[in-house]
């Protein structure tokens, strides 16, 4: 308590604003910025691999990439998808449950009780996992979720297993924003966005979630897998000094969320510049005319690849001066890395050579 | 692009309802207690004296509580004659100090003088004018070998005076052994000695009457003379010292000399006051010394000291070891409690070179609340003046990658087109096509608002130079630099730092805004971050070569231009987002009234228009974050301590416009450039034959719109001074 109200005057501990450096593996490069475009669509997002075709979500409709048409259409907006290896489509729904498309069209829901608030999908053997953001707020309140749990406040997120016959079994949950899911090596690895980590968990139940990587410079999205055994992870926005800062400023903060509308936020976001009434900060001030890629910036586009061992190995940015922000989904497929930019409106490529070791 | 932006004014006016309590205490306690005085009183350089200081009134107070008699009359006159002897060591300490040295030897070497002083009167018989010129030389020739050794053989200061001070110590002792009879069976009839040893002046004994004299003397000599000045610059960096010009190896030598002086001066009372030939005199003095000197806050490593912390540090010693003796401690327990007062001020010492400026740069900045009325929309379909449009987005580009950073941009008769860039100068580009490209006068500092006198004479602001004038032929003269000092500031404000716009009014006097006191030019966002009044409206008179401040505590004053009666100047405040209209003729004189309350953005220069009306440059909007962080000092206070700079929430600037208002402060038009390709950022524009031509502090071209419908024959020099 003492300690707490010390550490708050100075501003160490729990109430530095230190943020992890992007260096090393994640050092920075303009390879998103670059890269080819796949589609362009309005905020697309999850990216999977149904059969051999690449589908994904935009708004209500789930499209094929590269074939202009609309594989499915829904009454209300898509949250997360994932793709079973027989046919089978997990459709998570903005404000309700969890729908099962089947191979030949037909549509069964999940109970919403157990999926609603569904975040990210993934299929383990047969089951289904769904990662439910949080029971406080809708999948597109994410914002007002992560601002008003602050840094520390226990989240209300929670991931779950549903198999094809039997009670659904919650294997976490208290989780700050969980946001991707994948099967991996016998656990399901689960990116908790709020606490910047990757936990492990077990199918089974037996053991507690492990923290499998710490300390990401940014909020962590969907993951998928990569060719040669690792993992891909996607990250939609940067931490910043700033943010963390109006993190641990509870009068600031609470006062923002009630009198300001949440785009003009000083908060993460999958787009930023599209109003001048967005804080901006000092480094983001042109000079002559330049944004500078380096500046501070609310939103960035991030693909990184995980060893076996989740150690960053290898990542693609959109920097500040760049568009190809929001990056919640990446999927590799046939050779070509497909990464949806969110706040960008596109689904760029990236060619084999560009990521996968010699 | 346009049709994304919400509407933000309406949940502000909702929240803005009824200040609580709590906020109402909030606004107080921001208004009534004045925490940028701190910041501003840390910076001071006799803020080194506080600390010695209370530690002296601290020392006073709890002796004279112990020891009831400790300042009775008697005891006084008996402490203030042995302080008019100490206080002389200690200067002789501080004054090699202050060159970055240490002198052991004032112990030995005032048992030395001691010893000279009773030899040259009580054995030799001189007269006393002699016996002290003796004990003088006697001192500074010590004093000469340790300079010799240390200034000009540059051997360590700590050693040579240690060997000094053994070898001076035996020699005396010696001495003494051969004369101390001699001189102790002598009778010395002399009444100026008598007088120099236990005479008064009103009351206060000689001594203690010298030493006050000599205090203030060397503080003179030290902090306004050449020699001090040198001497303190020796001691502050040996190389930069060298490097201007300085003698270091004999100024450290003369510091040893001066301390050598002192020290006979010191002696030769002492021998006037005891007449004794013991062996104790001076003895362990060198430590009382410099934990004086130390004490009264002068720098082991040189470069900070004076007379005055050498006398505080010589009283506060005194009334220790003093204190210590009377209140019968057994003998050894001064020296301890001494070696733990000199531990502590060394230690102290170290502590506050080193955290000073950490301490400063953490409380200077002091934000205060800044409760701007809301936001006026700009929304397409708001119905608003201010509603968003792309007219400049085709803005022609006038010498870009020529000219870096024109804030400000004006016209001569013969429509050439002046601008100032970050290098210093004042850059022409040539009419008609402004094509050509001319150094029209170099003046070292950022040239920001540019106004043309009736005699096309340049007058220019320039930031932290002050305000200055180039003839048509571009010679550079200085106008002002300074005005008269506020009554109460506790920084010097006289000082211009950021002189930022101004016009010329029919009489010529000239009315500029100095946008902060507290900051310079590329600080401005610290001053943002701050949304305190700090800055003012000045007069420059140049029938009378006199500056004088008329308006003070302004949020980022900017933007002076002459209105059409002549008798007002139009100001924007930056921070403020307003612009006010100040009478500086007729029946209105002085008074000072708001003819925007409300700008969408943070106002910059304000010029006029071909049709009786005036342009503002909007340099930056505002966003709801900042608005909200306006309201709350102790978040942006916090902010500046804990987030990188970079890492700052902005006002901001990477969006502008320009209006059109009138008199009555309406809006007539708003010409807007969302995506900022051709002209980034606006932060001036003159009109000029039917176009505006747009200046902005971090561009590198100018920018020129040509007005639909404006008369194509106006010219702002001969709207103001009419034609030729």
């Amino acid at each position: 308590m003492l300690r707490n109200m010390i550490d708050r005057f100075v501003g160490r501990g729990e109430a530095a604003v230190t943020v992890p450096p992007m260096d090393g593996a994640l050092r920075p490069n303009q390879a998103l910025e670059q890269a080819a475009i796949a589609a362009e669509a309005r905020a697309p997002d999850n990216l999977v691999n149904h059969r051999g075709d690449i589908l994904f979500s935009t708004g209500r409709e789930l499209r094929k990439l590269g074939a202009d048409s609309v594989v499915h259409s829904f009454d209300r907006s898509i949250t997360c998808l994932a793709a079973a290896p027989d046919g089978h489509l997990a459709v998570g729904l903005s404000g309700g449950e969890v729908v099962i498309v089947a191979p030949d069209g037909a549509v069964n829901s999940l109970p919403a009780a157990e999926t609603s608030h569904a975040t990210a999908l993934a299929f383990h053997d047969d089951a289904l996992i769904v990662c439910r953001g949080s029971t406080r707020h809708s999948v597109d309140q994410w914002k007002r979720d992560l601002m008003e749990a602050g840094t520390s406040a226990p989240g209300s997120g929670s991931v779950v297993l549903i198999p094809r016959a039997g009670p659904p079994r919650v294997l976490a949950d208290g989780l700050r924003w969980p946001y991707g899911a994948w099967s991996h090596q016998g656990r399901i690895i689960v990116s908790e966005s709020w606490s910047h980590r990757l936990l492990a968990l077990d199918p089974a139940g037996g053991t507690r979630p492990q923290t499998v990587l710490t300390d990401l410079p940014g909020y962590p999205a969907r993951l998928s897998a990569a060719s040669d055994g690792g993992l891909w992870l996607a990250v939609f926005a940067p931490r910043s000094q700033l943010i963390e800062f109006v993190l641990r400023e509870d009068g600031y903060r609470r006062r923002m969320l009630n009198e300001i509308d949440s785009d003009f936020w000083i908060a993460p976001t999958i787009a930023n510049g599209r109003s001048f009434l967005e804080p901006i900060q000092g480094g983001a001030l042109k000079q002559m005319g330049v944004l500078k890629p380096w500046a501070p910036s609310r939103s960035y586009g991030l693909a990184i690849k995980l060893a076996a061992d989740f150690e960053p190995v290898m990542s693609f940015h959109s920097r500040a001066d760049g568009s190809r922000h929001g990056t919640t989904s990446v999927l590799e497929q046939a050779g070509l890395l497909y990464v949806a930019s969110k706040g960008g409106d596109v689904i760029v490529s990236l060619p084999a050579e560009e990521f996968v070791e010699p | 692009m346009v049709d994304t932006i919400a509407i933000a004014g309406s949940r502000d006016q909702r929240a803005r309802a009824k200040p609580s309590l709590a906020e109402a205490l909030v606004r107080a306690r921001y208004k009534y207690i004045p925490d940028h005085v701190v910041g501003e009183i840390l910076t001071k350089r006799w803020i080194d004296n506080v600390a010695p200081f209370t530690f002296l009134i601290i020392t006073i107070a709890l002796f004279g509580c112990l020891l009831p008699d400790f300042f009775s009359p008697a005891s006084l006159i008996v402490s203030l004659r042995q302080l008019g002897e100490f206080g002389f060591v200690v200067m002789a300490m501080m004054i090699v100090m202050v060159a970055g040295g240490i002198d052991l030897s004032v112990g030995s070497n005032f048992a030395l003088g001691n010893f000279t002083a009773l030899a040259a009167m009580n054995i030799l018989g001189l007269p006393v004018g002699v016996a002290f010129l003796c004990t003088i030389t006697a001192c500074c020739l010590i004093g000469l070998l340790n300079g010799m050794l240390v200034g000009l053989l540059r051997l360590r200061a700590f050693l040579t005076t240690l060997v000094t001070l053994i070898i001076v110590r035996a020699v005396v002792d010696m001495l003494l052994l051969k004369y101390a009879v001699q001189i102790s069976g002598a009778f010395v009839d002399s009444d100026i000695w008598d007088f120099i040893g236990s005479g008064s002046v009103f009351g206060v004994p000689f001594s203690a009457v010298l030493l006050f004299v000599a205090v203030i003397v060397g503080h003179v000599l030290l902090s306004r003379t050449r020699p001090g000045w040198r001497v303190m610059a020796v001691g502050g960096s040996r190389r930069s010292a060298h490097n201007s010009g300085i003698s270091v190896r004999w100024t450290v030598c003369g510091t040893y000399v001066v301390s050598g002086a002192l020290v006979g001066v010191a002696s030769f009372m002492y021998a006037a006051r005891l007449n004794s030939a013991g062996s104790d005199a001076g003895f362990g003095m060198e430590l009382a010394a410099l934990t004086a000197a130390l004490l009264g806050g002068n720098s082991l490593g040189g470069g900070r000291g004076s007379t005055g912390k050498a006398l505080t540090g010589a009283i506060i010693v005194l009334v220790i070891t003093n204190g210590v003796v009377r209140l019968g401690i057994p003998s050894g327990a001064g020296s301890m409690v001494l070696g733990a007062v000199l531990l502590l001020a060394a230690g102290l010492d170290v502590r506050w070179l080193k955290n000073r400026h950490k301490v400063l740069s953490k409380v200077y900045v002091s934000p205060t609340v800044n409760d701007l009325p809301p936001c006026p929309p700009t929304a397409v379909g708001s119905g608003s003046p201010y509603e968003v449009n792309d007219k400049l987005k085709d803005v022609e580009v006038i010498g870009l990658g020529q000219v870096e950073a024109p804030e400000d941009v004006i016209f001569d008769r013969a429509d050439n087109l002046y601008c100032g860039t970050r290098h210093g100068d004042v850059m022409r580009f040539l009419a008609p096509d402004y094509k050509k490209l001319e150094l029209f006068a170099h003046i070292g500092g950022q040239p920001l608002g540019l106004a043309f006198d009736r005699d096309d004479n340049l007058y220019v602001c320039v930031g932290g130079m002050g305000l200055y004038r180039v003839a048509p032929d571009g010679v550079v003269s200085k106008a002002t630099d300074e005005t008269n000092r506020s009554t109460f500031s506790v920084n010097d404000d006289s000082r211009l730092r950021l002189a930022d716009d101004l016009d010329i009014a029919p009489d010529g006097r000239v009315f500029f805004s100095e946008a902060t006191i507290r900051y310079e030019m590329h600080q401005w966002p610290v001053d943002s971050l701050e949304s305190r009044g700090n800055g003012r409206i000045i007069c420059y008179d140049p029938r009378t070569n006199a500056t004088h401040t008329v308006i003070r505590n302004l949020k980022f004053p900017n933007g002076v231009c002459l209105s059409y009666d002549g008798q007002s100047m139009l100001f924007a405040e930056t921070w403020g987002c307003c612009i006010k209209r100040y009478w500086f003729d007729g029946p209105k004189t002085g008074q000072v009234e708001t003819v925007i309350a409300s700008l969408p953005g943070y106002p910059d220069n304000i010029n006029r228009s071909s049709d009786g009306h005036y342009w503002l440059a909007i340099v930056g909007m505002r966003s709801p974050a900042v608005d909200l962080a306006f309201q709350l000092p102790g978040f942006r206070r916090r902010m500046s301590r804990r987030v990188a700079q970079d890492e700052w929430l902005y006002p901001n600037l990477n969006t502008g416009c320009v209006v059109k208002f009138n008199d009555k402060g309406e809006i007539l038009d708003a010409l807007w450039d969302l995506k900022g390709v051709n002209h980034p950022m606006i932060t001036s524009m003159r009109e000029h034959k039917g176009s505006l031509y747009l200046g902005g502090i971090t561009n590198n071209r100018i920018g020129r719109y040509r007005l639909p419908n404006a008369d194509a024959n106006w010219s702002g020099i001969e709207d103001y001074w009419g034609r030729t």
